[in-house]
């Protein structure tokens, strides 16, 4: 404890001298002319979600630290990050964004957890100019607005869909139930793979809705039972996941008939907590697995962040970096920070981020527009207690966007 | 001897109106006191006052000689102070065998008899049998008040304050009443403090009564010796008593 | 889609829940009748219930002795309400009745808030489970988890043990005159306030007990307690209000319902199925199928 406290003590210290030396620079000298800022906007405390926030400043900030470590961009400017915290609100973030532009001046500001963030920022920079990139925000409206200064890499809920059709092509699935929570995100998701379902052909879909009050979600299973289905897709967020896996169980729909996740929460340590026995065996989406192929750079950043914070990087802090990545080729490319010239290079390049598959922003159609993804995973828990970051593979699937 | 109960001075004061403006009572062991007066003389304030329903502002009462102040209702009528209500307090989903036994309620927190003998024979003697077993609510008025009075005396009490035990009441349980309290005050000396408009009654039971008119006690004596009074007559009988 | 078992196995899972239902309908409408107030956090008393059963369980008994963690769960949730009725409820009821309701209906709020708070402040915004290594249960064409089956029979014990105590016990009695008449109780000197207390604490473990027995079901966390008090409020208004054998069979007919409809009407009105029945039964009976309509002053 002692030496704990003293240490705590000493990286206080710096901590303090560092941001006095900062006040310093920022008041006395001015920045560089030379640097390049780059904005980044997350939640680092509630009611946002600041885990999510610090993830992916990490990434962002170990991406900064290996552009520059590399001699920066357009010929030796550095990259300099200016972190604001959007408190998970949309005024927070919005008066974050001003700020970047107009003091910090800026070239690009990804960052952006929670969608309603995303979306009220996207409105100022529509109007300022300065392009925002959001990195974990999911709602459709964040691109499918279609504004030139608007671009995503995160997964959208059509692609997640994509997935699960791929998972259901891959095993031959004729019957597939689906328990949906009635909200925005349940019902989206139901709706969307009714669609694919229904493009595709050859599967017959059952969609069971409930409120996501409700706790006892047998008479909803026993439908789904009667249906006798090939595969269940749990679409409930939070507590009501955790229900339907224990009361599939017990009315004896696990583990005969195989289940799917729509989100990674089975990667989070509570979930066996929850589900010691009747945990395994389920599949899940996944953003990202170390099983899972990655880039050069990718590895190279993944060897960094373990040495940095004695763990393994996760999708967060994986696509933080990735946007920094994408951000000094951009400008590279463009050979200029100027934000028309950086929108049209984006729209028109190719670039590199951590996984394995090419980066694009082209001007497509609907919610693709400016929106580029990782691979999306579903991940396959064959034993009991599985760590998240051994568990099998089952579909990898690089989403194919759209053209105009 | 000390009275068996006794209130020094009380006051209670409803708003704008004193309800009892110095009322000084005090009634002897073994005692049938009368309480009379005209409507909304403070007779049942009074009552509420001696039975700790209402703290008095000022001035207090003695049972025994013991003071009452600060204490509950409940605590009062584990003294030994038992009262009947004028507008009838009964369970009313309870059958009549049971408002009888919550008479010996706080009786077995002290280890004594749980009463089910008494009750019966409570129930023979006010030949309530055939309703023993009836929810009290389905009563009529004079049952209720007859079934009030027994469960006030199923268990020996030294003191009774009674508030219009009598009014409408047929003459049959009217008379059962008087005996019962005759009874009880004959058998263990009780003290009671009786309200009522009914003279003949108040002859029948009391040596002594009190007046009360406006808040305050206007007389006090035989009930012959206050009939005479002017001011009794002007304030309440109306005429003088034949 | 219509088919036989699957009736016969909705209407099991009715039953099942609905009895539990009752369970935290009973705690609700026994506070009330006996102290003219309504709990409001009464939902929190059954998460109290549910953490303590977990913690039991999970830190310091193990999974075998689940049976042991639930008394000891409702007991603790007793003690805690006693403490409560003393601390937060009984100066208010020192006060003249007039103003009582509303000064409770503050109180239990903020108690509410301030329990839910404290939940997430100590054990954070996560699920729990007890775990339980009960096995399937067959009844009749319908698998039931033993946790579900053992809650429903401690459920049935505890309203028969509670009904048995109201009907043949003195303290019954007392508790029973009580909510009759808190003056006429008092005459016959009762201590009001020292039934109150146990009144409250006998109330809010029921909804402790509900919590514990469905911790392994249903999960703990911060805001578990909300929909059963839902629950429990609107079985009151089916069974009247002060009515325990209005509570059970209320208790029963919300669960078929809302298991019947959810499962042959629409699944994703599960909850408004309950509500329909309530609003049904306070247009044609406003008192409940059970209620009494006054009671003596
Ligand atoms: N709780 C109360 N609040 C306000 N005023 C009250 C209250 N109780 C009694 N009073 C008033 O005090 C006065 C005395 O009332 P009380 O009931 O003592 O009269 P009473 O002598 O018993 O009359 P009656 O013969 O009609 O029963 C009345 O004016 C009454 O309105
Ligand atoms: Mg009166």
């Amino acid at each position: 404890m002692r030496g704990r406290r003293f240490s705590t003590g000493i990286s206080l210290g710096f901590l303090l001298a560092g941001t006095i030396a900062a006040g310093v620079l920022a008041s006395g000298l001015p920045a560089q002319a030379q640097d390049i800022g780059i904005g980044l906007v997350v939640p680092l405390s509630p009611p946002g979600d600041p885990v999510g926030g610090q993830l992916i400043r990490r990434g962002a900030e170990l991406g900064v630290e290996t552009v520059n470590a590399a001699g920066g961009v357009l010929g030796g400017r550095k990259f300099k990050l200016y972190v604001e915290d959007s408190q998970g609100k949309p005024e927070a973030g919005v008066a974050a964004y001003r700020r970047l532009v107009s003091e910090n001046k800026v070239a690009v500001v990804p960052g952006f957890f929670h969608s309603s963030v995303a979306i009220a920022a996207n409105e100022v920079a529509n109007e300022m100019g300065v392009p925002t990139m959001a990195l974990q925000a999911s709602a459709a409206e964040i691109t499918s607005k279609h504004y030139e200064v608007a671009f995503r890499t995160h997964v959208v809920d059509p692609v997640r869909v994509s997935a699960f059709m791929e998972f259901i092509k891959q095993k031959g699935f004729k019957r597939v139930s689906m328990i949906a929570e009635t909200t925005d995100y349940g019902i989206g998701i139901a709706d969307e793979t009714i669609a694919q379902a229904k493009k595709a052909g050859g599967v017959e879909i059952q969609k069971v809705p409930f409120d996501r009050t409700v706790t006892d979600l047998t008479p909803q299973l026993l439908q789904i039972k009667a249906f006798k289905p090939d595969l269940v897709i749990n679409i409930g967020v939070g507590q009501p996941l955790d229900l339907i896996i224990d009361q599939a169980t017990t009315i004896g729909l696990l583990p005969t008939t195989p289940m799917l996740i729509s989100y990674d929460a089975p990667v989070r340590p509570q979930y066996w907590k929850l589900h010691p026995k009747n945990g395994a065996g389920l599949y899940f989406i996944a953003y990202f697995s170390p099983k899972a192929p990655l880039s050069d750079i990718g590895t190279a950043f993944s060897k960094a962040y373990v040495e940095k914070y004695k763990e393994d990087p996760v999708y967060g802090a994986l696509n933080g970096f990735g946007a920094i990545a994408i951000i000094a080729q951009a400008i590279n490319a463009a050979k200029s920070t100027d934000s028309k010239a950086l929108i049209k290079t984006l729209e028109t390049g190719t670039f590199k981020s951590w996984p394995s598959n090419p980066v694009t922003f082209p001007r497509a159609s609907g919610v693709y527009w400016h929106n580029w993804s990782a691979p999306v995973l579903i991940l396959h828990y064959t034993k009991p207690m599985e760590d998240w970051k051994e568990a099998e593979v089952a579909v990898q699937y690089a989403p194919v966007v759209p053209k105009d | 001897m000390e009275p068996a109960l006794e209130t020094i001075g009380l006051f209670k004061r409803f708003g704008g109106l004193l309800a009892t403006n110095d009322v000084s009572l005090s009634v002897e062991r073994g005692e049938i006191r009368g309480l009379i007066g005209p409507n909304g003389a403070g007779k049942t304030t009074l009552v509420n006052l001696v039975t700790g329903v209402h703290a008095p502002d000022a001035g207090e009462v003695k049972l025994g000689g013991q003071s009452l102040r600060g204490r509950g209702m409940h605590e009062i009528a584990r003294l030994g102070l038992v009262r009947s209500f004028q507008v009838t307090r009964l369970f009313g989903n309870m059958t009549v065998r049971e408002n009888l036994m919550t008479s010996f309620l706080a009786r077995r927190d002290k280890g004594e008899s749980d009463g089910a003998g008494q009750t019966e024979g409570m129930i023979a003697l006010t030949k309530l049998g055939p309703l023993a077993d009836t929810q009290a609510k389905k009563l009529s008025g004079g049952q209720r008040a007859l079934l009030q009075m027994a469960c006030g005396f199923v268990v020996p009490a030294n003191c009774y304050v009674l508030d219009e035990p009598f009014a409408g009441i047929n003459p049959v349980i009217k008379d059962a009443i008087i005996d019962m309290i005759l009874d009880v005050n004959r058998r263990h000396r009780a003290t009671f403090l009786v309200v009522s408009h009914e003279m003949a009654i108040i002859r029948r039971l009391c040596q002594q009564v009190t007046v009360m008119m406006e808040g305050r006690v206007a007389a006090q004596g035989t009930l012959d010796e206050v009939a005479r009074l002017p001011e009794v007559i002007a304030g309440y009988l109306g005429k003088a008593l034949e | 889609m219509f088919s036989t078992e699957l009736v016969v196995q909705t209407v099991i899972s009715g039953v099942m829940i609905g009895v539990l239902y009752a369970l935290m309908a009973l705690g609700i409408t026994f506070i009330y009748s006996i102290m003219r107030m309504i709990n409001w956090a009464m939902g929190e008393f059954y998460m109290i219930g549910s953490y303590l059963q977990y913690a039991l369980v999970a830190l310091l008994l193990g999974p075998d002795l689940w049976w042991l963690a639930i008394p000891i769960s409702a007991a603790g949730v007793f003690a805690f309400g006693l403490v409560v009725q003393w601390s937060l409820l009984k100066p208010i009821f020192r006060k003249p009745p007039e103003a009582r309701d509303d000064y409770a209906t503050v109180v239990t709020l903020a108690l509410l808030l301030l329990l839910r708070s404290l939940a997430t402040g100590l054990a954070g915004p996560n699920q729990f489970s007890p775990g339980s290594n009960l096995p399937v249960v067959m009844v009749g064409p319908m698998p039931l988890a033993g946790a579900r089956v053992a809650a429903f029979v401690f459920a049935l014990a505890a309203l028969a043990l509670f009904y048995c105590l109201l009907r043949y016990s003195w303290y019954g009695l007392a508790l029973r005159a009580t909510s009759q008449s808190r003056i006429g109780v008092q005459t016959a000197g009762i201590d009001v306030q020292g039934v109150d207390r146990i009144a409250f604490g006998v109330g809010v473990a029921l909804a402790g007990l509900a919590g514990a027995l469905l911790a392994p079901v249903f999960l703990v966390y911060p805001t578990n307690g909300l929909i059963t008090t839902v629950k429990g409020f609107e079985i009151v208004v089916i069974g009247g209000l002060g009515s325990i054998p209005g509570a059970l069979i209320a208790g029963v007919l919300l669960g078929l319902i809302e298991s019947l409809g959810a499962a042959f009407i629409d699944s994703a009105y599960q909850n408004i199925y309950g509500f329909a029945l309530v609003l049904l039964i306070l247009v044609l009976r406003p008192t409940g199928l059970f209620g009494e309509r006054g009671r003596e002053a």
